[in-house]
């Protein structure tokens, strides 16, 4: 006789076989049974095999179930023990949906995110704030729901069980990951960012107010970073506006303080107006237009020669100096701003990256000036700023040579990245950037996006090889190195299961992309509604985005290449000839696939060097979980990111550029590469450039330099701190106030190592440094 | 030839001007209090290695600016350091020399132990005992304000320290 039941909770209460029989009926009912009796029969013959079975043992719910489905068959109810398993089925589902998003929602409302995993998934979020949990709790849900019923099962699967991972899965139906803005074009003519109307900015300070404007908007509508891959062009307008109007104020003055003209602003007025309508011709930097011979004649009607050669003097004079000042306050401006205002439900800044280096003009180099010595002045107490990422294009004949206008900019932004860890430096003449570069379009200069993402080359429409209005639509990585334990050291299997997976990817992201197509520009009120995607502004706001998203580009990437090689013949790419080899090989195939495939869809096909975030350590703890540790594949918290060489791996800077420099050609949807220097390369800048210069001349697209930026609060230094402050000499700890550490997680900088998810912290501890 | 170190650091920023190879070379009959390298003092630990060895190590790096003899005290074994300063200078790189000791000393007595031999192939020499309590972190490469940076070569030939900006 039973007289308990276990639940599956644990929980021991008393056995009730009307529950069973009830059951049973419920199953039957549903293919049209009707005698409450026989479910009793079976429910009565399921007790009597369990106690035949297992004298005096307590069964468990799971126990009784499989015996209900087994006593069915046997006793001729196919159909009942058909909607009986699945009625079980159904129920477990609901079940685990409820436990698991409970349980997680659990866990982000009661665990501190110094605890959580989960809170810390994403080093931007403060998982401890209101605003930063409300996101969450959408997160997980929406993810939740995703894999029950949106996804495909084989991708829901493959997703699940860690084959794959399809990134910012909860915004799956809703948005694409990231655009890089025009600003120029956003500008001209003004915008609207939905509760009313911005002119078209007059000075350098609205310039770069409107900057950070656009981007916290365009995030609102993404979930990825928003880049400006041409912001010295852009802001240059600024600088000239601001030029113009500092000099015109400056005539004015001297006007009536020297020439004693009384409606001094009138006089000026009236030059300005007769000068433009005549030859449209304004002041500049450059003070090579001809403006002021016209504006002299002009002048003689208020004063004598002399006079008025000492008036235009002292407005060049001041019209400079005041109008590198506001450049200056106007890029600590943005700096700041990009570092304090939010988006995304209030929860984080947006993740934000400019591009510049390259203007030659008076004004750009203005900017490009003091945008650096702003990053290089760090935030209100002299920290480093966050955001935004720089990067500072390189290009021979622009900034690269000693002879180059721009190579003293170029000087400047090293010593800047020296003590900021920004700007990165991205590299033009790369010859998979260098492609698309045409002299004086600098829309053809190749940008690149925070995380490393590169989008230029353009299947769908080859005319419009450009960076700008443009973007990635999403991405899903390949977990390569389960691939390459569960090949057993056959490459040849290796490549069919690769071949499979990437297969699987393309089939997912093409599944994600026909979702996207049907959303309309209304779901993205600034993104399409003002223009901000290239091809947008000829859409109407109830017409699907489909055919203009077809400018965007879907990423396959992967992660891993090094636990890969190691599975597969016992080394990674650092170690030996062979793996490097095989590792070409390996990220050449996937590459190859891509490209057929943009061929055969007319859409962006691309690789990606995974960045990898939340994914390390996932992974990875996946996989020991299933396959054990194993030497260099699963021993450690973290996969290595994309293709680089283990951050553990001791291996000089020469080599390991020159080890993952054919990979940046490979992954046409982005890569970078770092070297960590040990050390505060702020006293050695030689060293820093040229390692820098190693970068460009081995075919990199995309590299920064690590080194550990230390910060003591109380006194204010940065540079390098051990466990005393060398300034002040004060203990970490003492008066409870520790250092601040800035490091770079994937491609972000992060203020403490609280921050850090499990597996990132593990790869932080574990980097050697390329010196000591 | 044969050389006791205590190890090697590719890549360094920190010993000297640009991207350099450092030898800290095991043996210090100082004992300077604070010494940032103490496990380098014993004449018996470490390990032995070929000074050729150390030259392929050097000419695998072609971003070298140039190479730091350090330690432990560099002039205990200036035979060897000389002798590969002398293949190190061939690949037109530059040396830069740490010791313990004054210029003034090694070139009094530079006639004995090959000692006037290492001056002879250092570009850069950083003199002088560590001395905890002239300890500052604000001088380039040294670790108290007693320590010099030499340019060594213009030393030899006047005969005294000339100091110069690193």
């Amino acid at each position: 006789m039973i007289i308990h039941i276990i639940k599956r909770d644990g929980r021991k209460v008393p056995f009730n076989i009307e529950k069973i029989a009830n059951a049973i009926f419920k199953a039957a009912q549903a293919r049209g049974g009707t005698d409450f009796n026989v479910a009793m029969d079976v429910a009565v013959e399921v007790c009597r095999l369990y106690e035949e079975q297992n004298p005096g043992k307590t069964p468990t719910v799971e126990e009784i179930q499989d015996l209900v489905e087994k006593t069915l068959i046997e006793k001729g109810h196919a159909q009942t023990a058909k909607a009986y398993i699945l009625y079980r089925y159904e129920r477990t589902r609901s079940r685990e949906m409820k436990t698991n998003l409970m349980c997680v929602l659990n866990e982000l409302t009661f665990s501190p995110a110094k605890d959580s995993d989960i809170k810390r998934e994403n080093a931007n979020i403060d998982g401890d704030t209101a605003m930063g949990t409300m996101l969450k709790y959408g997160s997980v849900s929406a993810k939740e729901y995703y894999e029950m019923y949106v996804l495909e099962p084989a991708h829901a699967k493959a997703h699940r069980e860690g084959d794959i991972h399809i990134h910012d899965l909860d915004f799956y139906t809703l948005t694409t990951t990231c655009t890089q803005i025009d600003l120029k074009k956003l500008f001209t003519n003004g915008f609207s960012t939905g509760h009313g109307f911005l002119r078209e900015p007059n000075d350098i300070a609205s310039y770069s107010a409107l900057a950070c404007i656009a981007i916290q908007s365009n995030q609102n509508d993404q979930h990825g970073g928003q880049s400006i891959p041409t912001f010295d062009y852009a802001m240059a307008d600024g600088v000239k506006k601001t030029y113009a109007s500092r000099y015109f104020q400056n005539v004015a003055r001297a006007l009536s303080l020297i020439a004693g003209v009384e409606n001094e602003f009138e006089a000026v007025d009236e030059i300005k107006k007769e000068i433009n309508e005549k030859y449209d011709l304004k002041p500049t930097l450059e003070n090579a237009n001809g403006y002021k011979e016209k504006e002299m004649e002009l002048l003689l009607k208020y004063t004598d020669k002399e006079t008025a050669e000492k008036i235009q003097d002292f407005a060049t004079r001041n019209a400079e100096k005041e109008t590198d000042r506001a450049t200056y306050q106007a890029m600590e401006a943005l700096i700041h701003n990009l570092n304090t205002m939010n988006s995304r439900a209030g929860a984080q800044t947006p993740f934000s990256s400019i591009n510049y280096g390259t203007d030659t003009s008076p004004e750009g180099r203005m900017v490009i000036k003091n945008v650096l010595l702003a990053q290089e002045a760090g935030l209100g107490n002299g920290e480093t700023p966050i955001f935004p990422i720089h990067i500072f294009k390189i290009k021979e004949g622009i900034n690269y040579n000693p002879t180059d206008p721009n190579y003293d900019l170029f000087k400047l932004a090293c010593r800047v990245s020296a003590k900021r860890l920004f700007p990165n430096f991205s590299f033009i003449d790369a010859p998979y950037n260098l492609q698309y570069y045409k002299e004086g379009n600098p829309d053809t200069e190749i940008a690149y996006m925070g995380c490393r993402t590169r989008v230029i080359g353009n299947n769908y429409d080859p005319t419009r090889e450009i960076v700008t209005g443009r973007g990635n639509l999403s991405f899903t990585s390949i977990n390569l190195p389960r691939l390459a334990i569960k090949a057993d050291h056959n490459v040849g299997l290796f490549f069919e299961m690769l071949e499979e997976k990437v297969e699987l990817v393309i089939d997912q992201l093409m599944h994600r992309f026909n979702i996207q197509s049907q959303k309309r520009v209304r779901n993205y009120p600034f993104l399409m509604g003002q223009g901000i995607w290239i091809d947008s502004d000829k859409l109407a706001p109830d017409d699907t985005v489909g055919e203009v998203l077809k400018h965007g580009t879907l990423s396959v990437g992967f992660i891993g290449l090094a636990e890969t090689l190691k599975a597969l013949i016992g080394a990674h790419h650092g170690e030996s000839d062979e793996a490097r080899e095989l590792g070409l090989e390996i990220v050449s195939a996937m590459r190859k696939r891509l490209d057929e495939e943009s061929k055969r869809t007319g859409l962006n096909f691309s690789l990606l060097a995974t960045p990898a975030e939340g994914l390390s350590g996932r992974f990875v703890r996946m996989d020991a979980k299933k396959y054990g540790i194993i030497e260099g594949v699963t021993d450690r918290d973290y996969y290595t990111n994309s293709f680089h060489v283990p951050v553990y791996y001791p291996i000089s800077a020469f080599e390991k550029i020159k080890i993952e420099a054919p990979y940046h050609e490979l992954t046409n949807a982005g890569h970078i590469s770092y070297i960590e220097l040990d050390g505060d390369p702020l006293e050695n800048l030689s060293a820093f450039e040229k390692i820098v210069r190693c970068m460009k001349e081995s075919g990199i697209g995309y590299g920064a330099i690590n080194h550990p930026v230390d910060r003591d609060p109380c006194c204010g230094y940065t540079g390098i701190i051990g466990e005393t402050c060398p300034c002040c000499g004060r203990k970490e700890h003492s008066n409870n106030v520790a250092f601040d550490r800035i490091r770079r997680i994937t491609g972000y900088l992060v203020g403490t190592l609280d921050r850090f998810n499990n597996g990132k912290r593990a790869e932080e501890h574990d980097r050697v440094k390329h010196s000591i | 030839m044969k050389l006791r170190i205590a190890g090697t650091v590719n890549d360094s920023i920190v010993d000297g001007p640009g991207i350099r190879f450092s030898i800290f070379v095991q043996g210090c009959p100082h004992n300077c209090k604070g010494c940032h390298n103490p496990q380098t003092h014993d004449f018996n630990g470490g390990k032995i290695v070929d000074t050729d060895e150390l030259l392929d190590m050097i000419k695998g790096n072609p971003l070298l600016d140039g190479v730091t003899f350090s330690g432990g005290e560099p002039f205990c074994q200036a035979e060897a350091l000389a002798y590969l300063g002398k293949e190190i200078k061939k690949l037109d790189l530059n040396i830069v020399t740490f010791t313990g000791f004054t210029f003034e000393k090694l070139y009094d007595d530079r006639s004995k132990e090959h000692w006037g031999d290492l001056l002879g192939v250092t570009d850069f020499l950083i003199d002088g005992p560590f001395i905890l309590e002239q300890k500052d972190w604000e001088i380039k490469f040294r670790g108290s304000s007693n320590q010099r940076y030499i340019d060594c070569q213009k030393s030899l030939q006047a005969g005294r320290a000339v100091e110069t900006e690193p």
